[in-house]
């Protein structure tokens, strides 16, 4: 709607005619309405007062008047009372009912006296049922300070009493029973620790928040890889664990006992079906007919060296090695033996090696930290850093002694992630 | 037929023991220079030899090359067979010596560096060190063992012909015209493995005569020695094991329980 242009002189505000007076701030035009936009359709309506019916369920009897539009079709006769709107809010809540006698048998309570749970339920009542309404308004002069969890628990074990021995509890249809169920379960203590929680869930500030869900995220984190870091450890236990040998290999080293067991060695392996040894002439017993097609001096399969100790000097009793490997000068076994040769071996570096090494190349490992490591348990144990005699005995000694160490390396990084784990369990149990 | 490829004999390997170490003196000493160059306080001897009772160390070893601190003139020392593979020298410091070994030629292999370090002052036990200072001899020296790995056909031949125990050997026999025989005297037969015991004669540590089969066991034994602690160790550790996988149970439990 626009405003209408005024007529001339106003607008055009007046100089100051003097200092002294404030200046006019414009005046606001009236709004004209045009007539065009609000055009009454019929009548205005018809409004007419009337009085309330009397005492529609209030307790105060409270009459008032009040207008109303006038219902248009008339059929109301104008002088009818108006109809509570509100009636139907009006609700009571249900109390349970007993007399004295009852309260006798059934409702006694320690703490709590006859007057003191009248007074509850009277107070319920009227407040409705709104138990933080009641628990203010509660004060019973004689009786002790009561939570509101206190209150409750004393109601609704009245409540379940007064139920019960109205309609039995066989007799109850299913509603009520889970009624009765409910009142009868209240844990005040429960009830009263639920709340407390909630108020500190509701009231704790931002770096717990952050603090909680990052340790949540951890813990699931760890739940998931649970299963793998489980089987990790088993498989490492099953390899530390590794078999001893019951029987000592020093055992044979006279050139009998060699005998002996080498005759073992072939009597045995006769037996299996598929025969790995093949027999030269000096084995002592007759050779099965099968076998005789062989050629007899072919590659008498020696013994594995494992089965042997590394004592290579005592063979003389075994079988000759002389007539094998094609070995370009023919030497008696002790020949072999002076001159320094060995044979039979399997995967041989190319080239020149040293035995000494054996003994120093096994305590450097990939990393420094590593290396100090097994240094410090090799001083502990009381192996020289410098071993001056590396010869085929003392190579093995020392294998078996790298070995052992690793295998303790190996079960200390174990005990240290074991000895986090159980921290961690330690304090989850503890909590 | 190809030069370089002989056939190599296959599944074997030779092995050789042989010694490196080196021996200090104080000076004045008989055998060093008198009066010692400036500010040399010790005299001493590098060396590369072979067990008193084995084989000849030539058949094998052709050629060693001794370096020395670039401080010494003619730093890099060369000994060619037969010469006893030593260097004499005097000095007041203690540095790692490289030794390059030749080998023959028959064996095909190229030469290999080895590292030996100069011992210069008194080492050891108390003992020791009061008998290094009491006889003005300090001897390092290390057993070292060559291995031949698939040698070729003629280096085999000959590692293993008796010729090389010629040289402990004592010419006897007729004069010309007979082939002198070579008899070994001495106490200990000549073998390429170490002698049963320290050879009584020969005196100590320096010539070589304290390695012996003897000392080995010695060896041995004390890594037996240390094997058992370890054990012992490892028992302790596999305790703690066992002691922590029940206290994870339990704690299992526990927290399942809740």
């Amino acid at each position: 709607m626009d405003i209408d242009p005024a007529p001339g002189p106003e607008p055009a505000q007046p100089q100051p005619r003097s200092t002294a007076l404030p200046r006019e701030a414009p005046r606001p035009q009236p709004k004209r309405f045009k007539k065009t936009s609000i055009r009454s359709r019929g009548r205005s309506a018809r409004w007419i007062s009337r009085e309330s019916a009397a005492a529609t369920g209030r307790a105060d009897n409270l009459q008032f008047r009040r207008w109303r539009p006038a219902p248009t079709t008339g059929t109301d006769s104008t002088d009818s009372p108006i109809p509570d709107k509100f009636a139907r809010y009006n609700v009571k809540p249900e109390v349970p009912v007993y007399d004295n006698e009852t309260y006798e048998k059934h409702l006694i309570h320690q703490e709590w006296t006859k007057e003191e749970t009248d007074h509850l339920v009277e107070i319920y009542r009227e407040c409705n049922g709104k138990w933080p309404v009641i628990t203010d308004h509660y004060s019973f002069a004689d009786g002790p300070n009561r939570s509101m969890e206190d209150l409750k628990s004393r109601f609704y074990s009245v409540s379940a009493a007064i139920l019960q021995l109205n309609t039995p509890i066989t007799s109850m249809t299913a509603p009520e029973y889970t009624l009765y169920e409910t009142l009868s379960n209240f844990n005040p203590k429960q009830e009263a620790s639920r709340k407390q929680l909630a108020e500190g869930h509701l009231y704790r500030k931002q770096n717990e928040v952050d603090e909680e869900s990052v340790l949540l995220s951890e813990l699931q984190r760890i739940m998931l890889s649970q299963a793998t870091i489980d089987t990790e450890r088993e498989e490492l236990r099953r390899r530390l664990d590794y078999p001893h040998a019951n029987t000592n290999g020093y055992q044979y080293t006279t050139s009998q006992a060699l005998t002996q067991l080498w005759q073992q060695l072939l009597a045995a392996d006769r037996m299996k079906k598929n025969q790995r040894l093949r027999p030269t002439g000096y084995d002592g017993f007759p050779t099965a007919t099968p076998i005789s097609a062989r050629p007899r001096d072919s590659n008498a399969g020696l013994p594995d060296s494992a089965t042997m100790p590394g004592r290579r000097g005592t063979r003389d009793s075994l079988p000759s090695a002389a007539s094998q490997n094609a070995l370009p000068v023919d030497l008696s076994k002790a020949d072999l033996q002076r001159f320094g040769v060995v044979q039979n071996q399997d995967k041989l570096p190319g080239g020149v090696t040293f035995a000494s090494d054996k003994l120093s190349k096994p305590r450097i490992a990939k990393s420094t930290i590593q290396t100090d490591k097994i240094a410090t348990i090799l001083q502990h144990a009381g192996v020289p850093e410098l071993i001056p005699l590396p010869t085929p005995a003392v190579v093995e000694q020392f294998d078996s002694i790298m070995s052992k160490v690793h295998a303790l390396l190996d079960m200390r990084k174990l005990k240290d992630k074991e000895e986090q784990e159980l921290k961690v369990r330690e304090a989850e149990a503890g909590q | 037929m190809a030069p370089t490829s002989s056939k190599r004999v296959k599944n074997t390997k030779l092995t050789r023991h042989f010694l490196i170490g080196n021996e200090a003196h104080l000076l004045p000493h008989p055998g060093y220079p008198d009066p010692p160059p400036e500010n040399h306080t010790k005299g001493w001897k590098v060396y590369v030899r072979p067990l008193p009772n084995g084989p000849d160390i030539t058949t094998w070893l052709k050629k060693v090359q001794f370096k020395l601190h670039h401080t010494y003139n003619d730093a890099s020392r060369t000994i060619e067979a037969p010469g006893p593979f030593e260097v004499q020298e005097t000095g007041y410091g203690e540095f790692g010596v490289e030794i390059r070994l030749y080998f023959a030629p028959e064996s095909g292999e190229k030469a290999v560096y080895r590292e030996h370090y100069l011992v210069l002052a008194p080492y050891g036990s108390e003992e020791q060190k009061a008998r290094q200072e009491r006889e003005n001899l300090i001897v390092a020296e290390r057993l070292e063992t060559v291995e031949f790995n698939e040698p070729t056909v003629d280096f085999f031949k000959t590692l293993t012909s008796e010729d090389q125990f010629n040289w402990l050997k004592v010419k006897k026999g007729r004069g010309k015209g007979k082939k002198p025989e070579f008899v070994f005297e001495g106490d200990v037969e000549p073998s390429a493995q170490l002698p049963e015991k320290a050879a009584a004669d020969t005196g100590g540590l320096g010539s070589g005569g304290a390695w012996s089969v003897l000392y080995e066991r010695q060896v041995v034994a004390q890594l037996r020695e240390a094997e058992k602690v370890l054990d012992a160790s490892l028992d302790e550790e596999r305790r703690g094991m066992e002691e922590r996988r029940r206290r994870m149970e339990e704690l299992g439990m526990a927290v399942a329980a809740k």
